[in-house]
Formats: structure tokens, sequence, C-alpha cells
């Protein structure tokens, strides 16, 4: 394990039930950058993070998460790792019985014994950073979509995590919540130094923050490296998803049982 | 044909086995452990009172009518025996042996246990129970074990309150109504009814019943496919294997403790 990895996969296999998802998936997650999982639909890049997160089990290889293997821990000691990391879910997930400011409140009371005064006071500073402070007070059904994908950011970065995974951040917004969500991720990392990781497929959003880039298909990487390189990558797979091309070496035609002719 | 349905039956058993072990290990994981009192009793209290106390009105309205039809069947027809005046224990034990503990079980599967379900599938539907385990906090010790203990607690209190309530509405029909003594229906059930035989064994049939269905509901709720036809199947077991488990754990403890 080097130093300047806070996440090391090797040799990965996973598959749901009989469906494969990763074939000897190997990559590494620099510490302190953001790093950007790309890839087409279905090819389980939230798969991975929720391996990242002890979530789920690979069938083979191993996961270290600074050095320490995720699967090997007893069930206390992942809760006690998970305290480190933190995950941003593609519907935010915010608690929808609690307000805004409870919800963000929910990771310190939890986890500290901070006194009253001062969770109100961090509260209010991550509500601050996301921009939410106003809504405070909001139940979470009275946000827009983009109002809580930053109100689950507020909670998630709540226990100053080393490391905060982002499922689709940008799914479904529209372009100014998107640029506004794309300098919130890149000011988190900027400032606070937590090691970012994008789930994504918005390729031009990420590729203007990110500082490293895998690109997932075929349940492995088939290309990577920094933005740069990947835009200049050679690989037709990789120029068909970065260029958005309906057809490649990805056929637009899911691959069928028989000929077209002789199903009709 | 014969191949495939054996395969299918073994299919079906499999997968039985196997949630079977998953809900048990479910079990086990959300009580083992220290509980911690200042973050886990307000929990506690809350779903108390949404399992317990917000199934008071049910039962009591429940209890009082199948009192009052209990009175007034069994008036009928002890009157033909000249036997009006083993009412109060005919009540009584009816109630306090079978009628209570099952019936608020009953209705305790329809009204908490499915809205367990529910509530839980669309914790996991959304994302929460994830994004708890995420933040470091166990669904199962702060989602699942309150909602447990809750109905541990409030099913023996309901059942108490059903039979209570119950016995009272035999008394309404049977002695205000129709004009038996009240010193009759009364001494004869003090007489009749056993405090450790019959009080006792529904003390029993009332928590044997809580920790089915409550587990079931929360088991189902856990385990439920995380769309909105999967928390509806879901919510349709509940009910059903709730009833169908209440009914054929009353007839094992009955045949065990009578």
């Amino acid at each position: 394990m080097s130093e300047q990895n806070l996440i090391e996969v090797a040799h990965v296999d996973f598959a749901y039930g009989e469906r494969p998802i990763y074939r000897d998936l190997s990559l590494t997650i620099p510490r302190g950058k953001i790093t950007a999982l790309l890839g087409p639909s279905g090819t389980g890049k939230t798969t991975l993070l929720r391996l990242i997160g002890g979530q789920l089990r690979p069938d083979n290889g191993t996961i270290l998460f600074d050095g320490i293997n995720v699967h090997a821990l007893k069930r206390g000691e992942l809760y006690e790792l998970r305290k480190r990391m933190s995950m941003l879910f593609q519907s935010g997930a915010l608690f929808t019985d609690l307000s805004v400011f409870e919800n963000v409140a929910f990771p310190l009371r939890e986890h500290t014994k901070l006194p009253e005064v001062l969770i109100r006071d961090l509260v209010l500073m991550k509500l601050e950073a996301v921009g939410l402070r106003a809504a405070a007070d909001f139940s979470p059904n009275e946000l827009s979509g983009g109002m809580a994908r930053r109100a689950a950011l507020a909670r998630s970065i709540a226990l100053d995590p080393d490391l905060i995974m982002y499922d689709e951040p940008f799914v479904g917004q529209d372009p100014i919540t998107m640029a506004v969500l794309v300098k919130l991720i890149a000011d988190l990392n900027r400032s606070l130094g937590i090691t970012s990781v994008i789930v994504t497929h918005d390729v031009a959003e990420v590729l203007s923050i990110a500082h490293q880039v895998y690109i997932l298909a075929d349940g492995h990487v088939i290309g990577g490296g920094s933005p740069q390189e990947v835009r200049e990558s050679a690989d037709p797979r990789v120029q068909q998803f970065i260029n958005g091309d309906y057809d490649g070496p990805y056929a637009f035609n899911m691959q069928a049982a028989v000929p077209y002719m002789e199903d009709l | 044909m014969l191949k495939a349905a054996v395969g299918s039956l073994g299919r079906w058993g499999l997968h039985k086995v196997c949630a079977l072990g998953r809900s048990t290990i479910m079990l086990y994981h959300a009580l083992i452990g220290k509980p911690d009192v200042r973050k886990h009793f307000p929990l506690l209290i809350a779903q108390i009172y949404f399992i317990g106390v917000q199934s008071v009105i049910i039962i009591i309205v429940s209890g009082l009518f199948i009192g009052m039809v209990l009175g007034l069947q069994g008036f009928n027809i002890l009157k033909d025996f000249m036997a009006t005046g083993s009412l109060g224990p005919l009540v009584a034990l009816a109630i306090i042996r079978e009628l209570g503990p099952v019936v608020t079980a009953l209705l305790y599967a329809g009204r908490a246990g499915s809205a367990l379900t529910a509530e839980i599938g669309q914790l996991k539907a959304s994302e929460q129970l994830s994004s708890l385990e995420m933040m470091a906090v166990d669904p199962l010790r702060r989602i699942i074990s309150p909602r447990f203990w809750a109905g541990f607690i409030s099913m023996p209190l309901l059942s108490i309150l059903f039979c209570l309530v119950g016995i009272y509405g035999g008394k309404l029909v049977g002695v205000d109504w129709l004009g038996l003594d009240d010193g009759i229906y009364w001494s004869g059930m003090q007489a009749s009814v056993d405090l450790f035989d019959d009080i006792g064994s529904m003390l029993v049939k009332a928590l044997v019943f809580a920790v089915a269905c409550t587990w079931i509901a929360l088991f189902n709720g856990y385990d439920c496919k995380p769309t909105s036809s999967g928390i509806s199947a879901a919510t349709t077991a509940t009910v059903v294997q709730s009833s169908l488990a209440v009914l054929g754990l009353d007839f094992v403890l009955t045949a065990l403790m009578f």
C-alpha cells in the first residue's frame, strides 16, 4: 500500500447471482484527489462504491481503505471505519421525517458528544458551505432535487470524512444546479482535502474537475489517466464514450439470441 | 414435467429456509449488544407511541363489540339451560384465554405490522437504510431494534386492555341491558378465572404473538424488493403470514398450556 493511495482495489470479482459485474477489477484512488469513475449505465459503478463501503462483499480480491482490508473487518470494526467515509446517494437519501437541520445534525449527534450550541454552529457552517443555511428549517420534501442533493452533501461532510463517494451527483439536474454541484465538489476537495470519488456519466462536467479518470466497461477498467490522457486516448471504446457516439464498439442494439429477421 | 415440479418445490423450500436464516440473522444483530440508553430510549418511546398508543382506539372498539356480542350470544344460549349465571365466567374465560390475545394480535398485524413493513420498505427503497449504514449507524440497531422492543412491550398491554374492555362489554349487555344480576356476573368470574392459569397464559400468548408478528413485519420490510410493487407485496405478506402464524401458534400454545 503506497502512502499516496487512499483506496486500492485489487483483482476484484463480483457477481449479482448469475450476472457477473466485475472480473479482475483493479484500480487505485489517490489521496486528496478527485477521481472520476465513468462508464455506460449498468456497468456497476455504484456497485463499486458499495463494495468500497463494505455494503457488498466481493467474490474474490481485496479492497484496501487506508491499508485496511474492508471486507476482513468484523461488523463493529466496519462501522468504525465507515465514520471515515461518506457517500452521497443519487436520491440524496435525506431522512424524510427530520428537518434539513436535523438531517445534517444527525451524524454529529450519533457520533459525537458535542454540546447543542456547538452542534448548531457546525450544522449552520456546513449548510452555509452548500448555500442552504436559509433552508435549515425546511423539511426534505420541500426541497428541489438539486437542493436535496446539496443538503445531503452538507450531511455527508458533517463529520469531516477522509473520503466522499458521489453516486451520480449530476443526474437529472438543470445546468445551473449542475454547475453549482461541480463547483461545490471541487471547492470541498480543495479546501478540506477530502478524497473524492465521483461515479457519473456526465463526461464534460466531471472531466473539468477530476484529477484522475477511470473508464469502466465489461467488468474492468478499459481506460484511464488524467482527463487530458483520456480525451486523447486511442481506444475506440473510450472515444465512443467520451464523444457520446451512438454506435461504435458498444453496439446500439442489445445482443439478441436470434437474428432480427428470424424473430419477426 | 415431474422433474420441473420437484425442482420448483426444492427451489421454494430453499428460498424459504434462506429467508428464515436471513431473518434470524437480522433479529440477532438487532438485539445483541449493549443498548445506549441515551440514544435508544427516546426511539423506543416514540415507537411505543406509534405501535402501542395509536392502536388503543381500535383495540378498545373491537374489544367492546366482541365482549358485547359474546354477552348477547352467551346470554341467549345460557338462558335455554337456565344458566345465565355462568355468563360472567363464559365471557371472561373466552376473552382471556383465546379472543383477547388472538384478536389483539390479528388487529396488531393489520394496523401496526403492515405499517412497520411499509415504513421500513420505504426507508429501504429511498436508500435511507443504506445511508444510515454509510453514516456508520447500524440500521438494525437504530431502526429494527426499537420497533421490535416496542411491539414486545405494547402487545401484552394491548391484550390486557382488550380483555378488560371485552369483559366490560359483556357486562353492558348481560347486566345493564338483559338484566342479569351484577353480583352474579362478577362473582362467577372471580371464582372461575385463575390468575396464573388464565391470565398468565394470556400474557404468554401475547408475548409469543408479539415476537412473531413484529419479527415478521420487520423482516418483510427489511428484506423487501425496494420498488413500489415490492413494498406492497411485502405488506400483504406481513398481514397474511402474521395472521396464519398467530392462529397456528395459538393452537400450539393452547395445547401446551391448557
